[in-house]
């Protein structure tokens, strides 16, 4: 192992000084204030909430939702691979005999608690049958209790797709 | 003793035996399906495949026997091909249905699977379909698609159990595993051919859908379930913001007690601890903590000094035994297992079962605890305060018409408190370690303390704070009070399991 000596950047006169530094930023301040004076449409805030974001596409991790199967049942088998993969452990699965001809196996509870999910999309990832997505675009999520944030399976049922905004 | 190469390594091989053995032996990755240690060569699967150095085609392993000077490939490109030719062939009529598979993480056509990656299936016909879920009776549930007809559970109906139940129906991509007609697997022993299945064919109905296998935790312990203290792993896992739970019991080799398998008694007697659970001390009917109830047993005990019969029971391990006797001494009480021995005929058999349902009943002889009712009586025409060890038979006590002070310590939950002064719970078999004497003499240590009630304490801790000479553990147990007395002088714990003669 050798050392590497780095040369120290900021010794000059110039650097020191600083004035030169924040005439270079006064001059970008000073281009979007005249930008945005002269042109009102194109200021990038909105005043949310009266205003709702556009930019939100289909690739952004929302609330979880589960998917369907073209007849309109669930489409998870609790397979524990979303739960497996999940590095906050907020996904609570209990599995039970699929009765209805589908399937074998099926979730008899499935609640993740979004309280304590990190938005990774590992369960996404994860999951060998598409049964679990974060499209809903769903990105702001509020309730009253601790209670309600923890997602049972018919919440994460009932949840749809965004649909696409051209 | 031959001498054979494998891979380039040179290995010194018992002359005779089959490749295979010597092969897994030592520890050489060979896929196999139809090979079982306990059911010998099939030679159906063809899995096996090496090569051997002047045969012109490759060998099943699993039926060559070693010759010396032999030099073996179980890898290369040429070998390689032939495996990856078996393994497409087994998975042509394969559901891959492993999301929903219970085998999924110990299932042995997985690994290969995986190690081969033959991801994508070159079959332009639909896939033969077979029956799934069909129940063949004890506890077992049969997946005709995923079976690959290794018929391992077929050999182990007709040589170990030999009930002769099962049975390969039908011809090539129909062949399927099943019952003879009218008849449903019905031997104690039936459900180890769920171990044995190498894939997820054959599951466990009891265990069926209850958990993924990679969650589960394994300890080694020794069932309580007879005598015959057969070798176990228990797995049990901890779920988030719940308590341990014990899902499922399996075989552990040991060749001298009960080689590959268990008794589907034993297997299922996981529940029993399981109910243990939820358990709380209570003073005459009323929930108290831990602390203050033992400190209630010390005062009960001083109180009755002299006049205390403890009424122990078989399933305590030995170091529980002989540290009641030390605690017995101490305060000047008597000891007794009446009632403790007991035979169940019916449930005896020649293989593993014993009619002899007690798991610690022979260390009561060594260890001369009076078993007798005389002496039971005696004591209890005497005494003025009774303890119950590991049992909680009050009943036994009314019926001999006992009416004074009455404590249980006791790893089941009480029935009824009703006249009992102190319910103190302690440590099931499976959350304390212990050593046990099975019925052939054997002492085996069970090291398995799954903490499945945390605030519940295991019997020698109990003890070592009534005598308060901090023995807590099963080796100082041994150090101090075991091998210091016959007929364990020759004996440690470090060298268990040891043979006795009983």
């Amino acid at each position: 192992m050798g050392i590497k000596i780095v040369k120290r950047e900021g010794g000059s006169l110039k650097d020191r000084l600083y004035i030169p530094a924040i005439f270079g930023g006064m001059k970008t301040t000073l281009r979007h204030f005249i930008t945005n004076i002269s042109d009102t449409s194109k200021v990038k805030t909105f005043s949310y909430p009266e205003v709702q974001p556009s930019d939100i596409t289909s690739r952004y991790r929302g609330i979880h939702r589960l998917t369907k199967r073209e007849d309109g049942s669930i489409r998870c088998v609790a397979c524990f691979m979303c739960a497996t993969a999940c590095p906050a452990e907020c996904i609570f699965i209990e599995a039970k005999e699929r009765e209805d001809g589908v399937d074998e196996k099926m979730p008899e509870i499935f609640t993740i608690d979004v309280l304590e999910c990190v938005f990774c999309g590992g369960c996404v990832e994860a999951c060998p049958c598409d049964a679990i997505r974060m499209d809903t675009g769903i990105f702001s999520f509020v309730a009253l209790k601790r209670e309600d944030f923890v997602l049972t399976k018919e919440r994460l049922l009932s949840h749809e797709a965004k649909k696409e905004t051209l | 003793m031959a001498h054979i190469t494998v891979d380039g390594t040179l290995l010194e091989v018992t002359e005779g035996a089959l490749l295979i053995e010597e092969l897994l032996h030592n520890k050489i990755n060979i896929p196999h399906f139809c090979y079982h240690p306990s059911l010998g060569k099939d030679g159906n699967c063809r899995m096996c495949m090496v090569e051997i150095e002047g045969q012109k085609r490759p060998q099943i392993a699993c039926d060559t026997p070693i010759k010396n000077g032999m030099i073996v490939r179980t890898k290369g490109a040429k070998i390689d091909q032939v495996k990856r030719a078996m393994l497409e062939l087994e998975l042509i009529n394969h559901p891959i249905d492993c999301p929903i598979c219970d085998q999924a993480g110990e299932c042995q056509l997985q690994n290969y699977y995986m190690d081969v990656g033959l991801y994508e299936s070159r079959l332009s016909t639909p896939k033969t379909h077979g029956q799934k879920r069909v129940d063949l009776g004890a506890n077992v549930v049969l997946d005709q698609e995923r079976c690959v007809l290794c018929t391992r559970c077929v050999r182990f109906t007709q040589n170990i159990a030999k009930t002769n139940e099962l049975g390969v129906l039908k011809r090539a991509d129909h062949s399927v595993i099943t019952t003879f007609p009218g008849t449903q697997l019905s031997s104690p022993y039936a459900m180890n051919v769920v171990d044995l299945c190498p894939v997820g064919a054959l599951t466990n109905k009891d265990f069926r859908f209850h958990k993924r296998v990679w969650f589960l935790q394994s300890q080694e312990a020794i069932c309580n379930g007879c005598a015959r203290g057969c070798s176990l792993f228990v797995d049990h896992h901890k779920e988030k913001y719940k308590e341990e739970v014990i899902y499922r019991y399996r075989p552990r080799l040991n060749v001298d007690v009960n080689g590959y398998f268990i008794c589907d008694a034993g297997r299922l007697s996981y529940k029993n601890e399981n109910a243990c659970q939820g358990v709380h001390p209570l003073i005459r009917g009323k929930i108290s903590e831990s602390e203050y109830a033992e400190g209630k047993l010390l005062k009960l005990l001083k109180r009755h000094q002299g006049k205390t019969l403890w009424l122990i029971s078989s399933t305590l391990s030995v170091e529980e035994m002989v540290r009641v006797q030390q605690v017995a001494r101490t305060y000047g009480s008597f000891v007794s297992a009446y009632g403790a021995l007991y035979e169940d005929v019916s449930f005896g058999d020649t293989f593993l079962k014993c009619s002899d349902r007690s798991s610690n009943g022979r260390s009561l002889k060594l260890l001369h605890i009076d078993a007798s009712e005389g002496y039971f009586e005696t004591a209890l025409d005497e005494a003025t305060l009774v303890i119950t060890v590991g049992r909680n038979d009050v009943d036994t006590l009314d019926a001999k018409g006992y009416s004074n002070s009455v404590v249980i310590v006791s790893q089941q939950p009480l029935e009824a408190c009703e006249g009992v002064e102190l319910f103190l719970p302690m440590s099931s078999h499976m959350a304390r370690d212990g050593s046990f004497i099975n019925i052939d003499g054997r002492i085996q240590y069970s090291a398995c303390a799954i903490p499945l009630s945390p605030d519940v304490k295991p019997l020698l801790s109990i003890l070592a704070n009534v005598l308060n000479d901090g023995v807590f553990t099963c080796k100082e147990v041994w150090e101090h009070h075991l091998s210091d007395r016959a007929p364990f002088l020759d004996v440690s714990f470090e060298n268990l399991p040891i043979k006795i003669d009983l």
